[in-house]
């Protein structure tokens, strides 16, 4: 509900003031702050581009360039692509040829199963969101808690039922039951998110295009869902990720054709016998981290921009 | 009422409650063709759930909803040939001023061209052209208000539902607007419900005005009537500013004249269906007192206060325990001080009687 209110906020006070009215010192402050959060992503990647036998090195190696003889030589490593193929095919055991390692497959499911099952939720989602909000039972707050429980529960205390229930209802191993215990799962953030929205928003609006004209379902296609685009986009993405990086249901529900990246991380990395490979692992992380930064970078007007601020005076 | 032409609106015995409250109250009302209807009263006295019901936002529990001699208590809003303003103007914000005006006509399944031409016309008509792409959240508040009522009359309603259309303006934009809101009546012809909590709005744009209390009405007239014969003391406070000016005390045996802290006021003539010796009060309006010429007897007073409004003064004077406002011109009032004492003469003919008890007027 609060997440609803401050993205709003914000982006109210977005379109109102100028871009650089922060001035230089906290634009610096700020840009200071981002870089310390970033330097554990900005390390991952770089592990990535390393050469493996360089990955635990001492003093370890910092940067792919000397960035014009900045940065002394026993810190710079020639980067390199190699791990990335590894990721889809490498040599298995020693002296065979490169085999595939599925990570292609791996990469479709996870892309599949979180887009499927957070788009069904967000559908479902916000239309029941819209009705607890338009037309409120009997004890609406109960029933809202009630679907809120269902997140207060960690996995590792449901997952013996739904293990059995999976198996029972034939759902285990296959892309359909996890598509749906996902759904499940993103469906009480959803509702939550999107009738906080709805909240917000004008009944006046609504009369408005009732005069003009409209049926119900017209007022919800096009005047109210318009007005919460900010919202799906902001629901869309953290509903992606949470699904994006869950592994713990995707461990035990998925099989070697459903397997998701999380699961197949794990397994790649612990195999073998040689310990943990650093530079394998970053770079399927490198990857697993591409589609997240991309949804969000082209959703980041949406997520920054209210549409409806300053429209209606109250 | 309702000579001037055919019955535009008529509400019966309308009632409505959610819950406990009682928000219409055998509401009745008729608004014939072309009128310019007013609903005065303060907030939340039913106002705006009264024009709701008119548009069909509102089922009424009881009563009966007729527009042009159709009956539509229970239909649904499409087809009622009514538009309204809102308060909060509610304009569709993800929409440009463009398609806010073509939203209506699209829903009609009017053609693209004729849409097209009827937005550009209206627009015209309301000075909008350069803003037609602009999105609402970008208008001023004057704007945003032509905006919404283009967007009414875009249809061309046959009855136009306006809720506190100037509440969120500013005053100068007030006063503009509601020239405006005169102009465009004339220039359609159109039949007018205008909710108001503002007594000037209500006087100077009413053609009719039905003064509402408690989800009812209390009484309805054209601004002269309601200023000249208020029917209790509720429409003879709300109406006429500064406000008139209330004596209690008791009426004569012979139903001629009042008994009160200030004197014996006597009436202009006897009063019907008055008991004696019953507590009743008299309304003089402020503009019905003035200042005792020479050698002319009067009423002896002390001034308490000037309030000089421009070219009219507002004079308050002290006489036997009471206060009484009188408007004078400010030629008549500039050599007047706090403290000085002066003599007023109250117009008999002028006065208003009311009972005590139920605040009805005694005629």
């Amino acid at each position: 509900m609060t997440a609803g209110v401050s993205f709003r906020a914000l982006a109210g006070r977005r379109g109102r003031r100028g871009v650089a009215e922060a001035g230089w010192g906290r634009t610096a402050a700020a840009a200071l702050v981002s870089l310390v959060y970033f330097l554990p992503v900005l390390f991952i990647i770089f592990t990535a581009i390393k050469p493996q036998e360089l990955a635990l090195s001492v003093p370890p190696t910092i940067s792919p360039t000397s960035l014009f003889g900045l940065i002394p030589d026993q810190f710079v490593f020639p980067p390199t692509l190699e791990n990335f193929s590894s990721v889809f095919s490498r040599v298995m055991t020693t002296g065979s040829a490169p085999e595939p390692t599925g990570f292609d497959l791996y990469f479709f499911n996870s892309i599949v199963i979180a887009t499927v099952s957070v788009l069904l939720a967000l559908v479902l989602g916000t239309l029941a969101a819209y009705g607890f909000s338009r037309y409120p039972l009997k004890g609406n707050d109960t029933y809202l808690f009630i679907i809120l429980t269902t997140r207060m529960l960690p996995a590792i205390v449901v997952i013996i039922p739904v293990i059995l229930m999976f198996r029972a209802a034939g759902l285990s191993g296959s892309y359909l039951g996890i598509i749906l215990l996902y759904t499940a799962f993103n469906l009480a953030f959803t509702i939550w998110m999107m009738k906080s929205f709805f909240d917000e928003l004008s009944s006046d609006v609504e009369d408005a295009a009732r005069i003009d004209g409209s049926s119900e379902t017209k007022v919800f296609l096009k005047i109210c869902l318009p007005q919460v685009v900010a919202g799906l986009a902001a629901t869309f993405v953290f509903g992606l990720i949470l699904t994006w990086n869950e592994f713990l249901f995707a461990l035990l529900l998925t099989s070697t054709d459903t397997r998701t990246v999380p699961v197949a991380m794990n397994q790649a990395v612990s195999s073998g016998g040689r310990g943990t490979d650093w530079t394998l692992l970053a770079a399927i992380e490198t990857l697993f981290l591409i589609p997240v930064f991309l949804v969000t970078f082209f959703l980041q007007n949406h997520l920054l921009r209210g549409v409806t601020f300053g429209t209606v005076k109250r | 009422m309702g000579q001037a032409g055919n019955c535009a609106l008529s509400l019966a015995k309308v009632g409505k409650s959610y819950g406990s409250v009682r928000a219409l109250d055998n509401l009745s009302f008729n608004v014939a063709e072309g009128r310019f209807f007013v609903l005065f009263g303060p907030s939340s006295v039913g106002k705006t759930t009264t024009l709701r019901t008119i548009a069909g936002l509102v089922a009424p529990d009881r009563g009966r909803v007729e527009i042009f001699g159709r009956d539509w208590t229970r239909a649904p809003i499409a087809g009622r040939g009514v538009s309204m303003v809102f308060q909060s103007f509610a304009l569709y914000p993800h929409l440009s001023v463009y398609d806010n005006f073509a939203y209506p006509l699209v829903e009609e399944r009017v053609p693209r061209s004729e849409i097209d031409r009827r937005v550009r016309e209206t627009a015209a008509m309301l000075r909008l052209e350069p803003k037609l792409d602009r999105r609402p959240g970008t208008l001023s508040g004057g704007e945003q208000q032509r905006v919404a009522l283009g967007r009414s009359l875009i249809r061309r309603p046959r009855i136009l539902l306006l809720d506190e259309p100037l509440t969120n303006l500013d005053a100068k934009l007030r006063h503009d607007m509601r020239a405006e809101l005169k102009r465009l009546h004339r220039q359609f012809g159109l039949t007018v419900v205008y909710a108001t909590p503002d007594e000037l709005e209500a006087l100077s744009m009413g053609e009719e005005i039905a003064v509402m209390r408690d989800g009812g009405i209390v009484q309805i007239g054209t601004p002269d009537q309601l200023y000249e014969t208020p029917r209790d003391l509720y429409v003879a406070g709300k109406i006429g500013s500064p406000h008139m000016n209330l004596i209690r005390g008791t009426l004569a045996a012979d139903g001629a004249g009042l008994a009160c802290g200030i004197g014996a006021l006597p009436f202009a003539r006897r009063l019907g269906g008055a008991a004696a010796g019953e507590a009743a009060v008299v309304g003089i309006r402020p503009s019905d007192i003035r200042l005792a010429g020479d050698g002319e007897s009067g009423l002896a007073a002390r001034i308490a206060m000037l309030e000089p409004l421009g070219d009219i003064t507002v004079v308050s004077v002290e006489a036997g325990g009471a206060t009484l406002r009188m408007v004078l011109p400010e030629s008549a009032a500039s050599s007047l001080a706090p403290g000085q004492a002066a003599s007023v003469v109250l117009d008999p003919a002028r006065f208003h009687v009311f009972r005590a008890s139920s605040g009805q007027a005694i005629t």
